[in-house]
């Protein structure tokens, strides 16, 4: 009997041992910490507060049991990894380079995240990637445009969206098709950016691009954010009356210049700005009518839905989510870094980190087997995404279309730049 | 650059240097009256904002009628304020400089926070208002009217507060300014002086905060972009000088779009710091202090 007992004793204790063991590994692998950095305060909150809508959404459709047309869009969890799920984290920025940080130190060594996703503004990516760099923890830049960025060096830096050097391009290449569709050729432009990274690489790219093209910069005025007046600027664009004004702004600052402009009596004949603030629905409600026509680059065409055929399930879940609204440029390229991230992490079927990068290196994605209008998602040497082509938007009866390329238009451009 | 740009951007200037001068002057009245430094005076203002876009969504009232109504909210929160807060912190007595300081602070932080979680952090502004929109033109010269019309009700509060000097309640404010410890054998009670001094610094910045909603953008964070000039302009007018703070305002509204339009739109706040800088060297107490 004694024997017997010791023997079911043994069995039971070893069972007790495997069980705790394996529930270990189990819920190691149920959960793959992500940490994300964005502003939830301060003056770029609203857009911080977008992101992590946009994120978890993308989370939710990972996570959950959905059956939506692309990469991750069915079953639950990442097969790679048993069906291992994502569990974000995230962090306040501040929109401040220093706390930007320090929260991505704290989510490398204290939470052990495998990568971390962030950030908004390119000033405090500079930061994260470096730190991430330093701790060979994968840094994913949803939202960053700064080309500078993926010019840093790093081992650890991956870019799926767009450069600001892609989309100036595209801006020009706009241009150009414009003036051949209409007759009316862009000859003068005029610049005016917020001076931190990302208004600064914006209007030197602008003003080279327009060297190329023999358009005459007619002026170029810098400012810093989220000052209380922008009349002064206003005035000296409307003196300087270029044929297409080319603002970079945050939100605040596009509502103040475009406000000023109209106080001024000043109406840009064209508007093409670098996305940012112009593109924020708030923007939008803040200045209503006068919001119509201003053209922006963007990642992310909402209306083409026939290409992209996920776009109205994911919008509905994100709408649901809480943000009570549709996706914007900044929102599906947050959501889309998340999803290109899941995909590594799927197929490294491991959280090593180096393992995690080998296979970002390899990632492979096609366009429509995401939200967005690219060729796809291919990482170059430096981390930047080769084939995310953009796309020029405008704002036609409150609605966001895309006008160019022709071939993914959704509506032909207002177009009256001649005097 | 034709002299209408000139004169239409410096009288702009001026306008704006009105608007950072009232709210400059809540800062500076309660400043003089017990040497507090409010840091929760930015989120006042956003709190008058606030206020205003939910007044104008709920009932439909332009800010300009509903000016006597926030100032009159902002007057009640100015004296609970004082009541539930500064009031306790003047009985400290070790390092009270400290705890007066990190009491507003606190409040600022408070308040801000509160606005993100009622309201979330969008952008938000008035766009049918009376005066949004609409321009005055002289000649070649624009110049927006809420703007104009904030300049004329800056003016205004000027005029109230120095008449508000010459009442009995008016001295009774300097007297306690003075010596609060002597005005109590006279039968004036401090914390009712002071308290009503708190309510007049914030009623001042709710009525900058009501003309600054007619075309300004709302947000929890928006009173750091005006904090931050207050103070200067408080600093450079000389502490607790309602007079100081009027002129400093113009000054740095002119100095600001001057820099602006003649040098480099990036460097205007340095034209500010620079002016502010020189009169510290020469006139450490402000242009006119009492010290």
């Amino acid at each position: 009997m004694t024997g017997v007992r010791r023997r079911q004793l043994l069995a039971g204790a070893a069972a007790i041992g495997v069980g705790t063991g394996f529930a270990r590994r189990a819920r190691a692998a149920e959960e793959i910490k992500i940490g994300a950095v964005f502003p939830l305060s301060g003056n770029a909150a609203a857009i911080g507060q977008d992101a992590k809508h946009a994120l978890e959404t993308m989370a939710d459709i990972i996570n959950g049991d959905h059956d939506i047309p692309m990469l991750l869009g069915k079953g639950g969890g990442l097969s790679g990894l048993a069906g291992a799920r994502v569990r974000l984290l995230f962090a306040d920025s501040q929109n401040n380079p220093q706390i930007a940080r320090s929260a991505a130190e704290r989510f490398i060594t204290e939470d052990r995240v495998v990568a971390v996703i962030g950030s908004y503004t390119s000033a405090t990516a500079v930061t994260i990637s470096q730190i991430c760099n330093r701790y060979q923890v994968p840094y994913i830049s949803a939202d960053n445009s700064s080309p500078s960025l993926n010019k840093q060096g790093l081992d650890w830096f991956f870019r799926p969206s767009p450069t600001d050097i892609d989309f100036t391009k595209a801006m020009f290449d706009g241009f150009a098709a414009f003036g051949e569709k209409t007759g009316e050729k862009v000859r003068s432009i005029a610049i005016i950016h917020e001076n931190s990274v990302f208004g600064s690489d914006s209007a030197k790219l602008q003003a080279s691009l327009a060297d190329a093209a023999g358009i005459k910069v007619l002026a170029n005025i810098s400012y810093q954010a989220n000052i209380p007046s922008l009349a002064v600027e206003a005035e000296r664009l409307r003196a300087a009356d270029a044929d297409v004004l080319m603002p970079s702004s945050y939100t605040s600052d596009a509502i103040l210049l475009v406000r000023a402009m109209h106080d001024v009596g000043y109406t840009p004949r064209a508007i093409m700005a670098q996305d940012a603030g112009f593109i924020d629905p708030a923007f939008i409600a803040a200045v209503g009518p006068l919001a119509e026509g201003v053209m922006s680059r963007s990642a992310f065409a909402i209306d083409a839905v026939k290409e992209r055929p996920a776009i109205p399930a994911v919008n509905r879940l994100f709408r649901a989510s809480g943000a009570n609204k549709d996706l914007n440029d900044l929102t599906a390229r947050e959501l889309t870094a998340l999803q290109v991230l899941a995909d590594a992490l799927d197929r490294a079927k491991s959280t090593n980190n180096l393992a995690l990068r080998e296979a970002l290196r390899a990632t492979d994605i096609q366009g429509d087997q995401t939200i967005m209008p690219w060729a796809g998602v291919k990482f170059d040497a430096t981390g930047q995404n080769m084939k995310g082509n953009p796309v020029i938007l405008q704002q036609q009866k409150g609605e966001w279309r895309a006008v160019f390329p022709f071939e993914i238009a959704t509506a032909p451009p207002i177009w009256h730049i001649a005097r | 650059m034709s002299a209408t740009l000139i004169a239409q951007v410096a009288i702009g200037g001026l306008l704006m240097g009105l608007v950072y001068a009232v709210v400059a002057a809540g800062l500076t009245l309660i400043f003089g009256l017990m040497d507090v430094v409010n840091f929760a005076h930015g989120a006042l203002l956003m709190v008058a904002m606030y206020a205003t876009l939910l007044i104008h969504r709920a009932t439909g009232l332009d800010p300009l009628v509903q000016l006597p109504l926030v100032a009159l909210l902002l007057f009640g929160a100015g004296v609970v304020i004082y009541r539930g807060l500064i009031a306790r912190t003047l009985s400290v007595r070790v390092n009270a400089g400290m705890v007066q300081i990190f009491v507003t602070f606190g409040l600022s932080i408070f308040l801000v926070g509160a606005a993100e979680f009622l309201f979330g952090s969008d952008f938000q502004s008035i766009n049918a208002s009376f005066l949004g929109g609409r321009s005055l033109a002289f000649g070649a010269i624009i110049l927006p009217w809420p703007l104009v019309a904030s300049g004329i009700v800056a003016l205004l509060v000027f005029l109230g507060l120095f008449l508000l000097s010459r009442t009995e309640f008016g001295h009774a404010l300097e007297a306690t300014r003075e010596d609060h410890e002597a005005v109590a054998l006279i039968g004036i009670d401090r914390d009712r002086v002071f308290g009503i001094g708190w309510g007049i610094g914030t009623a001042s910045v709710g009525i900058a905060g009501v003309m600054l909603a007619n075309f300004y953008y709302i947000a929890p964070d928006v009173g750091t972009n005006f904090a931050l000039i207050a103070y200067v302009t408080v600093a450079l007018g000389g502490f607790g000088s309602i007079f100081g703070a009027l002129i400093a305002g113009l000054i740095i509204g002119l100095v600001e779009a001057l820099t602006a339009l003649f040098i480099d739109p990036a460097l205007k706040q340095i034209g500010i710091f620079l002016i502010y800088l020189a009169v510290l060297m020469i006139r450490p107490r402000g242009l006119f202090g009492h010290l």
